[in-house]
C-alpha cells in the first residue's frame, strides 16, 4: 500500500513555546528600524494618495484623465485590482479549509488580513469615482423622502451589496479565526493597554473544550458561508462589464476569466508579501519553500485559465462575426494602446510558465520578480479591459485616448499607502500567523496510531 | 398601624429627631440644585450651556451659506405690464453682427435677453441665424464689457472718465481740426444703416473736414468691383446701388470655384435654404448638381457632389479654359453667339485649351466632361459662384462663364444685394493710411472696429493712430486699437440699440432694444449726434426720437401704408421688417471690354499658394472672446480655439512636416509661424490659413488664440490680398498643439477606411442607384433570416400610448454646419470648457456634427451626421445606473435627474453613441479664472434648463422644457397635444431644415414621412437599443468612385 507522503509543513522541530516566540515577536518587541522605515514610505504614498483626493475632492473629477469616451480610468481599474488581490485570502482561508488542504495553516492568516485590507483599499474607489461623492450614500437602498429607490438592475448596485457582503463575511472570518490567538497574547502581554483591548478582543477566551467545539464549528460555517463569496464576489464586479453592451466588455466568458485573474492576482500579492515577510521576521521554517512551491503551482495553474481566456476572447470575437467584437480585439493587441496589451500577455501568461520548472518554483528572487511582474500583469489587465474597450468603441467620432495624470498616479500610489499601512500595523499588534493551526500541524503533533512507523 | 410604621423606621438621625431642615425637606418636592460652587459665583449653568449652544448652533447654521443657494428671489413689487413671469417674450430685431444685418427674434425672459433666433418674417434669413448671431447674446453679458468711457494712456492703462468730459475734450478736437483743416478720419466696417448714414452726414455738414473710411477685413471687394466693371456700373462714391441676387433653387448645377457660399460665403442663410430645398427626397425627388472645384477644403466643397481639387490660383485658367470650351470652341450655347467671334474674347481665350489644362493639374477628365456637359445641357439653369478671395480678374471671367451659361436668367433683381456706401477703395485706406503718418489727420473716430488688427503692419495703423493726438475708439470691448486710442467710449449692445439697416432692395430690417442698457454705455448714432448737436443729456431714447422723426420724414410717405405712423411705426417694430418697393435696374449688358482688358493675368506659379479664409465662428476676430464660438468646432476639421495653416498630405510629406509642426510662411517680406494641419483633400503646393485668430487684445477668453494671418496681407498684392503664389514655406523650429473634437486616424489604413459606412453608421447611394432601386439603400441586417430589430424581446416592452417624441435627420440636407449645436449651447445653457478640457475630450456639446470621410486621404469624399442623444427606447445607460438617475418619461424621453446623480459616469460608458457628457469641473469656474461665473453672465442662462453643478453627468433632452410648456400649454387650453407643437432648439435653427421632430405615435404627424421612407434607417440598430431618432441615408448626385482619372 503506497503511502501518501504529505510535505512538512514546518521544517525545524520546534516547540509549542519557540513558536509563540518567534510569531509574537514582533507584536512583543520594539519595531525594528526596518519597520519604521517601510512604514515611513507607505504612510509617505498614503499621504500622497490623500493630497491628490483632496485637490479631487475639492476641483472635481476632472483632476483626473477620465475623459468622455473613457469615463472610467485609473479608479475603477484600482477598484478591480485591489478586489482581485483580496481573492486570494478567502480561497486560502476557506476553501483549502474545506478541502483540508494544511499547507495553508502558515499563510492563511496572513492572506485573510491581506483580504480585509485589499477590500478596505477597493472600497474607497466606488465612493471617490463618483463626481459628487458627499451623495455616495444614494447608491444604498434607504427609505427616503425623494420616494426614489435604487435601481436593482445596474450592477454597479450589485457591486455595493457584494463588496460589502465580502467585507463583512471576510471580516467575521479573520476576526474569529484570531481570538484563541488573542487570547494567548492576552495572557502572555504585561503592557495594561494591550492586555485591555486584547481582553475584548478575545471575547472571554478560556480554551475549554467547549469553546473549542464552537469555534471549530463557526469556523466551518463561516469558512461555507466564504467560499461561494470567492466567486461571486468577482463575477459580480464582471458583471459591471459583462452586463454592459460595449463590444469588448459585453463578453460570457467575464466572470470565470475574472475569478481565475483574482485568484491569480490575489496568489501573485500575498506571495510578493510573503517572500518578504518570511525574510524580515524570521519565519523561513513556517512559512518554507513547500508553501511557496503550492503558490507557484496555483499561479501557474491560473494564470494559464487567464492565458486561455484572452485567447477565448479573440477566438469569439472571430468566430461571432461581430465586426465591433473584431475591431476591439485587434484594436488591443495592434491599436495605439498595444504595448498595455503585450504587458498584460506577457506578465500574466508568459512568465508564469517558468513555474512549470521546480527550479524556478524554488528560486526565491526568481520567484520573487514573476509575481511582482504578476502584480504588474493584473493591474495592466484591467487597464486593457477598460480603456481599450471605451477609447474606440462603436462611432469613430467619438473615439479618443486616454493618459492618466499625476492625480491619478498620486491616488494609485495612495492605494498602496493605504495597503500596506494596515499591512505594517497588522504586523505589529496581531499574530501574522495562526498559531492554533499551526500548533495543530506540527511535526509530531498529530496523533500518532504508529501506522507509518 | 401606619402611625406605629412610621415611628418604627427612620432613614437618619435628622428624621428620628424631626429637625426642621428635615421636615422642610420633606415638604420640597425637589431637591435643590447641586451646587457645585458656592452661591452667587456666575458659573454657567446646565440650561445656560444649553442655552447658549443652541444659540450658538443657530448662529452658526445662519451663518453658514448653502452652495445650492444662489440668493434671494424678489418678487416684482409693482409687476410690468409687459411680463409675465415665467412667460417669454419675443422680440423682432436686426443682428449687426456682420454686415449681412439678418432679421432677429429675441427670446426675452423677465426683460433679459436669453436666446436669438431668426426672425420668421425676414424673407431673407427666414427664421435663421448662424451661430455667430446666436452664440453673440453672451456677449452682451460679457463681463469684459467696458462699461464706461475711459481715457488711455495708449501704454495699456485706462481711467474712467465721464461722458461729458471726454465729449467735451473730443469736441474741442473736432471743431480745432475743422478750423485748421485737418482731416478727421472717421473709420468703419460696412456701413448698412440708412440713418447711421444721415448722421454721419450731418456731422460732415458741422466738420466739413471729416471723412469716412469704410472697409472689412475680408470684404466681397473683389467681387463688387468685377461686377461693376462688368456690368458697367458707374455710381458716384458714397452712393447707393443694387447687385442682383441669385435665384439658387432654380439652379439645377452649381460649380463653386474656391467658393464656400454654403458657410462663410456671402448670404450664407439664404444660399443654405435654397440649395438645400434642392435635396429632397421625402416629399419629392429633386437633386441639383454641384461642383466644387478648390484648393482649400471648404464645407461647401465637403457637400459637393463632385470636389474638384484644383490650386487655388489656377481657378483663373480653369475658368478660361472652360471659355475656351464653350466660346472658342463654338458650343451650342445659345448665349454663345453674343460673344464668338468677337476677336478680342477669342484672342484672349486661345491659349487656354481645356484638355490641355486638365493634362497640366491632372484632373479627372471624366469628371470634367460631365461638368462641361452638365453645363451646356442645363443653360439657364447654372449658377457658377466664384469665392471672395479670388482676384477681380477672376471674377469678371466667371461673371462671363455665367453670361454665356445663360446665369443671368438668374438674377433676382428685386431681392438683390443693396449697397448703401460702398467700402472704400484700396487707394483711399492707402491715402488714409498716408494722411494719419503725415500728420495731415488731427482726429481718427473709429467705430466699432479694430484697424489696428485688421491692417497689415505695413499700413502702420497702430503707430499713427498712437501720436495721434486725438484717436476714439467706439467699442463694445477693449482691443488692439483701444490699446493706441486715447478716448474708449463704450457703445451699446446689439441688444441695446435701435437702428435701421438696408443690405437687400425692397426690405428695410429695424432693431430695437430688448433690454436697457446694462453699463454706462451709449449707442454710436448718440455719440455722433451728440458731437454734431452737443446738445444732449445721458436720455437713452435720444437717438429713437431721431430715427423716428427720419423716418417719418423720409421713409414713411413714400411707403403709402395707409396707416398712421404711430400705427406704421408700431407694426414694423413688430414685424422686425419693411417691404418696400425699390426702383431697381433690371438689365444689365456683359461689357466685354471689362473681360479683355481685366481677365488672363493670373498665372499659376509653381510655389506655394496661400489663401486666406474667412473664419465662420470668429468672422473678421470680432467674436473672439466669444467662448462658445472659440469652441465651436470647425465644420471641417473639428478644431477649436485655433487656426492653423492646412496643407495636403503630400505637401506635408515634401515640407518634412506633420500636423502640429511650426511651419514659417513668408511672402513680399511679411512672415508668420503657423503650425501645419494635414488636411485630407487639400490642393497640393496650397495652404489655407484662416483670418479673424490671433487676437491679441480681445479679452479674457479670446486673447491669443490662434494666430494672426492679417500679418501676410499685402499692401499692394499682385492677385488679392487673400490670395498668394508666391509663399515660399519652410520648416520652422517647434511646436504647438492643435486640438480638435474629434481624433483623426489614418482613413487610408484597411482597418479605417470607409469604417463608417462598413459599419452602417452612415448609409449613402448615388442618386442613379437609389432611382433603380430605392428599397436597396437601406440593406436589413439579418440573422438567420431574421431581422435584427424584430429580434423578440426577452421583457415585455412598455407600451407608449400617448404622444412620443422623436426625431428625424435627413442627410442628404445636413451641410455640418453646427448651427445646431451653437443653438443648443445657448438653449440648454451648456458651459465652454476651455482647450485644455477639449484636450481631455471633455467638451459638453449636446448635439454634435460627427464627419466622416470615405475614400482616399487624397480626394476624401465626407458625410457629416449631427448625434444627439438618441432616446434609446431601450436605453442602455438606463439600466446601469446605480441610483436611477436616468430614466424614460411617459412620452419616450430619456431623462436627467440632476439632482439624483451622483456622477458614475457608467451611463456614458455604456452609450453606444457616447452622447452623454459629464461635469468634470464646474466649468464655468475653471475657464478663464472664473470668467463665465461672473454675475453677470448667469443672467444669459435660459431659467428653464438647470445648471448643472460639477459631477453631474448630462446629455441632449429633446429640449424638454419645450415639450412641457407645449403640454402645459394643451392642458391650459384642452387641447390635445401635437407633435407639431415643440420646435426643439436645434430644429429651430437648423438652416436647412434638416431636422425634424414630432409625435411617432401619430399617424399624421410629419414626421412619419420620415420615419416610414425608404431611406430610413437607425443607428446601430444591430445593437437594439431601439434608438428614436431616424436619419435619413444620404444620397450623393454623382456616379459613386466610378470616374476614374
Amino acid at each position: 500500500m503506497s503511502v501518501h507522503k504529505e510535505m512538512t509543513l514546518v521544517t525545524e522541530r520546534t516547540s509549542f513555546q519557540e513558536l509563540d516566540n518567534v510569531v509574537f515577536k514582533p507584536t512583543e518587541s520594539k519595531p525594528t528600524s526596518k519597520w519604521y522605515i517601510s512604514m515611513g514610505i507607505s504612510l509617505f504614498a498614503l499621504s500622497l494618495g490623500v493630497v491628490s483626493l483632496g485637490y479631487t475632492f475639492y476641483y472635481g473629477i476632472g483632476m483626473w484623465g477620465n475623459n468622455n469616451p473613457v469615463g472610467w480610468g485609473f479608479d475603477i481599474i484600482n477598484f478591480v485590482f485591489w478586489i482581485g488581490i483580496g481573492h486570494a485570502g478567502t480561497l486560502i482561508s476557506a476553501i483549502l479549509y474545506l478541502f483540508r488542504q494544511k499547507w495553508r495553516t502558515g499563510i492563511a492568516r496572513f492572506a485573510e488580513a491581506m483580504t480585509i485590507f485589499a477590500v478596505m483599499t477597493a472600497g474607497i474607489f466606488p465612493l471617490i469615482h463618483v463626481g459628487r461623492p458627499w451623495l455616495a450614500g444614494y447608491l444604498f437602498p434607504y427609505p427616503n423622502q425623494h420616494n426614489v429607490w435604487v435601481n436593482f438592475n445596474s450592477p454597479l448596485l450589485w457591486d455595493v451589496f457584494a463588496v460589502s457582503t465580502y467585507f463583512l463575511v471576510s471580516f467575521l472570518f479573520w476576526g474569529l479565526g484570531l481570538i484563541p490567538d488573542i487570547a494567548n497574547m492576552r495572557e502572555r502581554t504585561t503592557s495594561g493597554i494591550k492586555k485591555f483591548f486584547y481582553t475584548i478582543l478575545s471575547f472571554g477566551w478560556r480554551n475549554s473544550n467547549r469553546h473549542w467545539q464552537h469555534y471549530e464549528k463557526a469556523y466551518l460555517i463561516l469558512a461555507g458561508l466564504s467560499t461561494p463569496l470567492v466567486l461571486s464576489v468577482h463575477t459580480i464586479v464582471s458583471f459591471d462589464f459583462a452586463v454592459s453592451v460595449l463590444p469588448g466588455w459585453h463578453t460570457t466568458i467575464f466572470p470565470p476569466y475574472f475569478v481565475a485573474g483574482a485568484v491569480f492576482s490575489g496568489f501573485g500579492m500575498v506571495a510578493t508579501v510573503l517572500i518578504i515577510l518570511r525574510k524580515v521576521f524570521d519565519l523561513e521554517h513556517i512559512i518554507t519553500k513547500g508553501h511557496l512551491d503550492k503558490m507557484a503551482k496555483i499561479l501557474l495553474a491560473t494564470g494559464t485559465m487567464v492565458g486561455y481566456a484572452y485567447g477565448m476572447e479573440f477566438f469569439m470575437a472571430w468566430y461571432s462575426g461581430n465586426t465591433f467584437e473584431q475591431f476591439v480585439f485587434i484594436n488591443r493587441a495592434f491599436g495605439p494602446y498595444a504595448w498595455s496589451y503585450w504587458i498584460m500577455v506577457a506578465c500574466n501568461v508568459g512568465f508564469p510558465q517558468l513555474f512549470w520548472f521546480k527550479k524556478v518554483r524554488n528560486s526565491i528572487p526568481i520567484m520573487m520578480a514573476i509575481v511582482i511582474l504578476v502584480n504588474v500583469g493584473m493591474w495592466f489587465e484591467r487597464f486593457v479591459i477598460i480603456v481599450t474597450s471605451l477609447h474606440r468603441d462603436f462611432l469613430p467620432a467619438s473615439w479618443g485616448m486616454y493618459a492618466p495624470t499625476m492625480y491619478d498616479i498620486g491616488i494609485f500610489i495612495g492605494s498602496f499607502g493605504m495597503f500596506f499601512t494596515f499591512v505594517l500595523l497588522f504586523v505589529r499588534v496581531m499574530p501574522s500567523i495562526s498559531l492554533t493551526e499551526l500548533k495543530a500541524v506540527l511535526p509530531g503533533s498529530q496523533p500518532s496510531h504508529r501506522h507509518h512507523e | 398601624m401606619k402611625k406605629n410604621r412610621e415611628t418604627k423606621y427612620w432613614r437618619g438621625l435628622s428624621e428620628y429627631n424631626k429637625s426642621d431642615k428635615f421636615k422642610h425637606a420633606v415638604n420640597l418636592e425637589f431637591e435643590n440644585e447641586v451646587e457645585t460652587e458656592e452661591e452667587g459665583k456666575s458659573l454657567i449653568s446646565r440650561r445656560q450651556f444649553l442655552s447658549f449652544l443652541t444659540a450658538s448652533a443657530a448662529l452658526t447654521a445662519a451663518g453658514c451659506s448653502n452652495y445650492k443657494d444662489k440668493g434671494d428671489i424678489v418678487p416684482y413689487n409693482k409687476k410690468p405690464e409687459e411680463i409675465t413671469v415665467g412667460v417669454p417674450n419675443y422680440y423682432a430685431s436686426t443682428c449687426t453682427g456682420c454686415a449681412e444685418n439678418c432679421g432677429t427674434l429675441i427670446k426675452t425672459r423677465e426683460g433679459r435677453p436669453i436666446k436669438i433666433d431668426g426672425n420668421p418674417d425676414n424673407p431673407v434669413n427666414k427664421g435663421k441665424i448662424c451661430s455667430r448671431g446666436q452664440a453673440g447674446i453672451i456677449n452682451l453679458y460679457d463681463p469684459d464689457r467696458i462699461k464706461e468711457p475711459l481715457a488711455g494712456d495708449r501704454a495699456g492703462n485706462y481711467a474712467p472718465v465721464t461722458w461729458k468730459s471726454a465729449d467735451d475734450k473730443i469736441i474741442q478736437a473736432l471743431n480745432s481740426a475743422s478750423s485748421t483743416g485737418k482731416e478727421i478720419a472717421i473709420i468703419s466696417n460696412t456701413l448698412t444703416s440708412l440713418t447711421f448714414k444721415k448722421i454721419l452726414a450731418d456731422f460732415k455738414v458741422k466738420y466739413p473736414s471729416a471723412n469716412l473710411y469704410t472697409y472689412e477685413l475680408a470684404g466681397e471687394k473683389n467681387f463688387i468691383n468685377a461686377f461693376k466693371k462688368s456690368y458697367g456700373i458707374n455710381n458716384p462714391q458714397g452712393t447707393e446701388f443694387v447687385i442682383p441676387s441669385v435665384k439658387l433653387g432654380e439652379a439645377k448645377v452649381i460649380l463653386a470655384l474656391e467658393s464656400d457660399f454654403l458657410n462663410t460665403g456671402k448670404n450664407r442663410q439664404e444660399n443654405i435654404k435654397l440649395f438645400t430645398e434642392n435635396r429632397e427626397v421625402i416629399t419629392k425627388e429633386k437633386f441639383n448638381k454641384l461642383y466644387s472645384v478648390e484648393g482649400n477644403v471648404s464645407l461647401t466643397g465637403l457637400n459637393s457632389d463632385y470636389r474638384i481639387k484644383l490650386k487655388t490660383d489656377a481657378i483663373e485658367e480653369f475658368v478660361l479654359s472652360l471659355l475656351n470650351e464653350f466660346i472658342v470652341k463654338k458650343s451650342s450655347l445659345p448665349a454663345v453667339t453674343k460673344f464668338a467671334g468677337q476677336q478680342g474674347i477669342e484672342q484672349l481665350l486661345s491659349g487656354f485649351e481645356l484638355s490641355q489644362f486638365v493634362k497640366k493639374y491632372s484632373l479627372n477628365s471624366e469628371t470634367i466632361n460631365e461638368l462641361v456637359k452638365d453645363l451646356e445641357s442645363n443653360q439657364g439653369s447654372v449658377f457658377v459662384s466664384a469665392g471672395f478671395m479670388l482676384s477681380e480678374s477672376t471674377h469678371i471671367a466667371v461673371n462671363l462663364l455665367n453670361e454665356v451659361l445663360g446665369a443671368s436668367k438668374l438674377f433676382d433683381f428685386a431681392n438683390g444685394f443693396f449697397v448703401l456706401q460702398e467700402n472704400s477703395t484700396d487707394e483711399e485706406i492707402q491715402k488714409l493710411s498716408g494722411n494719419l503718418k503725415s500728420g495731415n489727420v488731427s482726429v481718427a473716430v473709429v467705430i466699432d472696429s479694430n484697424p489696428v488688427y485688421h491692417f497689415a503692419k505695413e499700413y502702420g495703423f497702430a503707430e499713427s493712430l498712437k501720436k495721434l493726438q486725438t484717436s476714439v475708439l467706439l467699442t463694445e470691448f477693449l482691443n488692439e486699437t483701444a490699446h493706441v486710442c486715447n478716448y474708449v467710449l463704450p457703445v451699446s449692445n446689439n441688444l441695446e440699440s435701435w437702428g435701421d439697416y438696408k443690405v437687400r432692395a425692397g426690405l428695410l430690417s429695424l432693431q430695437q432694444p430688448v433690454i436697457y442698457p446694462l453699463y454706462n454705455t451709449r449707442q454710436r448714432e448718440t455719440i455722433f449726434l451728440n458731437w454734431t448737436k452737443n446738445d444732449i443729456t445721458d436720455k437713452q431714447d435720444y437717438f429713437l426720437n431721431y430715427l423716428k422723426e427720419n423716418w417719418e420724414k423720409n421713409f414713411y410717405p413714400a411707403l403709402n401704408s395707409g396707416t398712421s405712423f404711430r400705427d406704421f411705426w408700431t407694426k414694423s417694430l413688430q414685424d422686425g421688417i419693411v417691404v418696400t418697393q425699390d426702383k431697381v435696374n433690371k438689365s444689365l449688358q456683359f461689357v466685354n471690354e471689362s473681360f479683355i482688358q481685366n481677365s488672363g493675368k493670373v498665372k499659376s506659379s509653381k510655389d506655394f499658394a496661400v489663401v486666406l479664409c474667412r473664419s465662420y465662428s470668429l468672422g473678421d476676430g470680432k467674436f473672439a472672446n466669444n467662448g462658445w464660438l472659440q469652441e465651436l468646432p470647425h465644420p471641417v476639421s473639428k478644431m477649436v480655439w485655433d487656426n492653423y495653416a492646412a496643407i495636403s498630405v503630400d505637401s506635408a510629406k515634401e515640407l518634412g512636416v506633420d500636423s502640429n509642426d511650426l511651419i514659417e510662411i513668408a511672402i513680399n517680406g511679411n512672415k508668420i509661424s503657423i503650425p501645419v494641419f494635414v488636411q485630407s483633400g487639400m490642393a497640393d503646393k496650397t495652404i489655407a490659413i484662416e483670418l479673424g485668430y490671433g487676437r491679441t487684445k480681445a479679452g479674457k477668453v479670446g486673447s491669443d488664440k490662434g494666430f494672426n494671418a492679417v500679418e501676410l496681407i499685402s499692401k499692394t498684392p499682385a492677385i488679392s490680398p487673400w490670395l498668394y503664389n508666391n509663399a515660399s514655406i519652410s520648416k520652422a523650429s517647434g511646436t504647438y498643439e492643435l486640438i480638435s473634437t474629434q481624433e483623426h486616424y489614418p482613413i487610408d489604413q484597411e482597418q479605417y477606411k470607409d469604417i463608417a459606412i462598413k459599419r452602417g453608421i452612415v448609409r449613402e447611394a448615388t442618386l442613379d442607384e437609389y432611382r433603380k432601386n430605392p428599397g436597396g439603400v437601406i440593406k436589413e441586417k439579418k440573422i438567420d433570416g431574421l431581422n435584427i430589430v424584430q429580434f423578440p424581446s426577452v421583457n415585455e416592452d412598455h407600451q407608449y400610448t400617448g404622444v412620443k417624441w422623436a426625431m428625424a435627420i435627413d442627410l442628404n440636407k445636413c451641410i455640418g454646419c453646427a448651427d445646431c449645436t451653437s443653438a443648443c449651447n445657448v438653449e440648454n445653457n451648456i458651459p465652454v470648457v476651455g482647450k485644455d478640457q477639449v484636450k481631455a475630450n471633455r467638451e459638453m456639446h449636446w448635439i454634435r456634427i460627427d464627419r466622416y470621410y470615405s475614400g482616399n486621404s487624397s480626394e476624401p469624399r465626407a458625410t457629416f451626421m449631427p448625434m444627439l442623444c438618441q432616446h434609446c427606447d431601450l436605453a442602455p445607460c438606463e439600466n446601469v445606473c446605480p441610483v436611477a438617475a436616468t430614466t424614460h418619461s411617459e412620452d419616450g424621453i430619456n431623462g436627467m435627474a440632476y439632482n439624483r446623480c451622483v456622477g458614475t459616469r457608467y451611463c456614458s460608458n455604456n452609450c453606444p453613441y457616447k452622447v452623454r457628457r459629464y461635469n468634470y469641473f464646474n466649468f464655468r469656474n475653471h475657464l478663464a479664472d472664473g470668467h463665465y461665473e461672473q454675475d453677470s453672465v448667469s443672467l444669459v442662462h435660459n431659467p428653464e434648463v438647470t445648471v448643472r453643478s460639477r459631477g453631474v453627468m448630462e446629455k441632449c433632452t429633446f429640449c424638454l422644457q419645450r415639450v412641457m410648456g407645449a403640454r402645459q400649454n394643451s392642458i391650459a387650453t384642452n387641447t390635445p397635444l401635437k407633435g407639431s407643437d415643440v420646435k426643439t432648439a436645434c430644429q429651430e435653427a437648423c438652416p436647412s431644415n434638416a431636422i425634424s421632430f414630432g409625435d411617432m405615435n401619430d399617424e399624421k404627424d410629419a414626421l412619419q414621412q420620415f420615419r416610414k421612407h425608404k431611406l430610413s434607417y437607425t443607428v446601430l440598430e444591430e445593437i437594439k437599443v431601439r434608438p428614436n431618432v431616424t436619419y435619413i441615408a444620404k444620397i450623393r448626385n454623382n456616379n459613386g468612385n466610378k470616374n476614374k482619372a
